[in-house]
């Protein structure tokens, strides 16, 4: 595999969400706004990609019976790190992520990448799969963040933007079951019905 | 994966060493932005109490607002239509606090609440505004407010539970009757209604 398809293929055949369809739960979970959906990116991003490169590194040094534990501890440690970060410099972002930010540890895609790709491969192309694993996750993540807080609350980003439009005085309403779990989970339901008509070879027989 | 034989030996030191360095780099993290974190969060419980009394502050004017109407007892806080009681406790999965303003007959003006890590949507309910405005107008005088589940809406000293959060709500109820007694202590405060020290009094000897 090429290098620059390591980037390209997670935004489309490779997805991490609509093909590996891993990492779903925090993607319902995080895109109810626009501004939580992209802090839940870009950390999952970074924590995918370094440790993706440093696990790459330590490949051979690992021994395979603790190999779990050692991508855990390799991967809380920068949770943590980028928890910290969130605390110091964007206080209110880190209070409405609240938990999430500590279920990155979980999320299928560090592991599922970890154990996938990283234990296997040289440290620069792990380091690009983690980064585009990242950002595969983060154009749906983003994606659905706009569209549920734009209907479901109709500001985008915070800013009023229904309100601006006026569409309000007209007896447009938003709508209250955008911003439940259940409507993110139909959202990529959507998302993947129209991604396999776009790639029929993902269409299992 | 090169298929080498690891021996017990490496498998344990390798884990030692694995295990030091990454507490290294988190401790050296954690000292290091803590001063910022710490600002933050003073901010926030500027903002919280200043939430009892009806005004919204944001972080950034939190301290001057904050100088402006609260003045800082040893344990709790005054403004000037009365009193604001520092409340701590324990929900089902960590820390619960909030803070409780009362003027000077003992009733309820303005409380919040905030959780460390209650579930979403269930106990997690307690940091929001609606569940706070259940207590505004009841009353801390001669009882403590509890947490009941279909609570009598005309009885002061009862606000409705969160359904699904019993637990929660047993730890908002706990916090109550514990800020409560601190409140009795308070008996030397200025601000203190006669009534409540009367029955704090009372009820201390009766327990004795």
């Amino acid at each position: 595999m090429k290098n620059i398809d390591l980037i390209k293929l997670p935004f489309s055949k490779n997805n991490p969400i609509l093909v590996q369809v891993l990492g779903v739960c925090s993607c319902l979970a995080v895109t109810a706004q626009l501004k939580p959906a992209v802090v839940m990116a870009i950390s999952v991003t970074v924590v995918v990609a370094l440790s993706n490169l440093i696990i790459s590194l330590l490949r051979n040094t690992i021994p395979p019976r603790i190999r779990i534990i050692v991508q855990l501890v390799v991967v809380s440690t920068l949770v943590v790190l980028v928890d910290q970060v969130l605390k110091a410099y964007m206080y209110d972002v880190s209070k409405q992520l609240s938990v999430f930010v500590g279920l990155i540890i979980t999320n299928c895609i560090v592991m599922g990448r970890l154990e996938a790709f990283a234990m296997v491969q040289k440290p620069w192309p792990s380091l690009l799969d983690g980064i585009g694993n990242g950002l595969g996750y983060s154009v749906i993540l983003i994606t659905l963040g706009f569209v549920r807080e734009l209907f479901g609350s109709g500001t985008l980003w915070g800013y009023p933007v229904v309100e601006k439009l006026g569409l309000y005085g007209i007896g447009y309403e938003n709508n209250g079951l955008m911003i439940m779990p259940p409507m993110a989970l139909i959202l990529v339901g959507l998302i993947i019905w129209w991604h396999r008509s776009k790639n029929k070879d993902l269409v299992e027989q | 994966m090169a298929k080498k034989n690891f021996s017990n030996t490496y498998i344990f030191i390798y884990s030692a060493v694995l295990v030091v360095v990454a507490a290294l780099i988190l401790t050296v993290v954690s000292v290091s932005l803590k001063p910022a974190q710490e600002k933050n969060q003073r901010a926030e419980t500027k903002q919280m109490i200043l939430k009892t009394i009806g005004i919204e502050a944001t972080r950034d004017n939190a301290d001057v607002l904050y100088d402006k109407h609260i003045t800082e007892a040893d344990n709790y806080y005054t403004f000037s239509g009365g009193i604001i009681l520092p409340l701590k406790g324990t929900g089902l999965w960590g820390p619960i606090w909030g803070y409780l303003a009362l003027d000077n007959t003992g009733t309820v003006v303005g409380a919040v609440f905030d959780h460390k890590g209650e579930t979403p949507g269930l106990g997690g309910e307690i940091a929001t505004d609606k569940f706070a405005s259940r207590f505004i107008g009841k009353k801390m005088d001669t009882q403590a407010i509890h947490l009941k589940k279909n609570a009598d809406k005309s009885n002061p000293y009862e606000v409705d539970a969160i359904s699904g959060g019993t637990m929660t709500s047993n730890g908002v109820t706990a916090m109550l009757a514990k800020a409560y007694e601190d409140y009795c202590k308070l008996s030397s405060s200025p601000i203190m209604h006669r009534t409540t020290i009367d029955t704090c009094n009372t009820r201390e000897e009766a327990t004795e």
